[in-house]
């Protein structure tokens, strides 16, 4: 009977197939809270209250946030919501296309992110497009007469998450 | 060993190692490049709700009377008003956003689509890690089987035959796809900025969130 690896490419096969099973080895213990893109530094988290409070003294700096997940984009995981320290206060958390995932599974949970706080100012029919463009995305039902002029958005772009 | 059997080697073997990431990659490519028109990872089910309406309170109250009215299994593990007669309540994999003042909820439950899931998970490199050396590993691998198969045959199948016509044809569709979308001058061209024309990315960059 001829031996089973006999070729460098078979014991490479072997080699490859080893990797792959110490990385998930390596990487289940990993699993209490995830890390998504660069994860966050170790800065004190600003209050979204703070923020939201005078958002224009924060527009263009970095600041992390942390707060419950309130909703995750249903398309792509592109952006969260993120809700702060007061009732009826979210922020959105947006990340680059295909770069960050977040999961469906992050609504409810506890989270911290950390970027750069966008502000966005949006005519009456922009404002109109993006909440029709969310619902879609959402499947939620939405009425265009909800919005009745510009509208200012603010976002963090985010660079990194860490969700519980 | 001559050079051309030590190529078919590395082919076959290696091309027996590719099998299964090719097909997760694959599967997975497709899924992921349909994102803006279905959650390849994820199927949402959505079920309406109507109930006694809730009195406006304080948010451990309301939460209280929600989970009685709607018959849900206990307290959520976790709860927030994003608006005075709006609250949401988060159970563990599944959420409730009630209007408690027009008795109407909203019940999510995401579900992971079995298999594709884990082949966007990977091909996606959502791991990180170990698994970003495993998929580099993958991508070496390609690049060998992409160089090792045009010299596996020879004669009139081989490179030099026919070969070389579906090597070229398999060159000129990218190429011309470059050449249209990109290098060529036109109105045919989508915007040069960053991330502009791919999804909500050309809406940022035209001063959209």
């Amino acid at each position: 009977m001829k031996p089973s690896l006999r070729t460098p490419v078979s014991a490479l096969a072997a080699a490859v197939a080893l990797v792959a099973v110490v990385s998930v080895g390596v990487a289940a213990p990993a699993r209490a809270a995830t890390t998504y893109g660069k994860g966050v530094s170790a800065a004190e988290p600003v209050k979204l209250s703070d923020i939201l409070a005078k958002p224009d003294a924060y527009v263009g700096k970095t600041v992390k946030v942390e707060g419950l997940v309130t909703d995750v984009c249903s398309k792509r995981g592109c952006w969260m919501r993120l809700a702060g320290d007061k009732e009826f206060q979210t922020i959105r958390i947006k990340v680059q296309d295909g770069v960050i995932v977040f999961p469906m599974t992050a609504k409810g949970k506890k989270a911290v992110a950390e970027g750069v706080l966008q502000k966005f100012e949006l005519t009456k029919e922009q404002a109109i497009e993006q909440a029709k463009h969310e619902a879609e995305e959402a499947g939620r039902k939405f009425d265009p007469a909800s919005i009745t002029g510009p509208v200012t958005l603010y976002q963090i772009k985010s660079t990194g998450a860490v969700v519980d | 060993m001559n050079w051309r059997r030590l190529n078919n080697v590395l082919h076959r073997d290696l091309g027996y190692l590719a099998v299964a990431l090719t097909v997760i990659y694959a599967v997975s490519g497709i899924a992921v490049n349909h994102r803006h028109q279905w959650n390849p990872s994820w199927r949402i089910d959505r079920e309406e709700r109507r109930f006694t309406p809730v009195p406006l309170a304080d948010r451990e109250t309301m939460v209280a009377a929600l989970v009685e009215r709607m018959e849900l299994p206990g307290p959520p593990k976790s709860s927030f008003r994003s608006a005075p007669h709006v609250v949401e309540l988060f159970y563990d994999g599944w959420s409730v956003k009630a209007d408690a003042t027009a008795g109407t909820a909203v019940i999510e439950r995401p579900r992971s689509r079995r298999l594709l899931r884990e082949s966007n998970f990977l091909h996606l490199n959502e791991p990180k890690g170990l698994w970003t050396w495993v998929a580099d590993l993958y991508a070496v691998v390609l690049l060998v089987l992409a160089l090792t198969g045009p010299f596996v045959l020879k004669g009139q199948t081989g490179l030099a035959g026919r070969g070389k016509w579906f090597v070229l044809a398999g060159l000129l569709v990218p190429m011309a796809f470059l050449a249209v979308l990109l290098w060529l001058p036109g109105d045919g061209a989508p915007p040069r900025e960053e991330g502009a024309g791919r999804g909500r990315g050309g809406m940022e960059a035209a001063g959209r969130p």
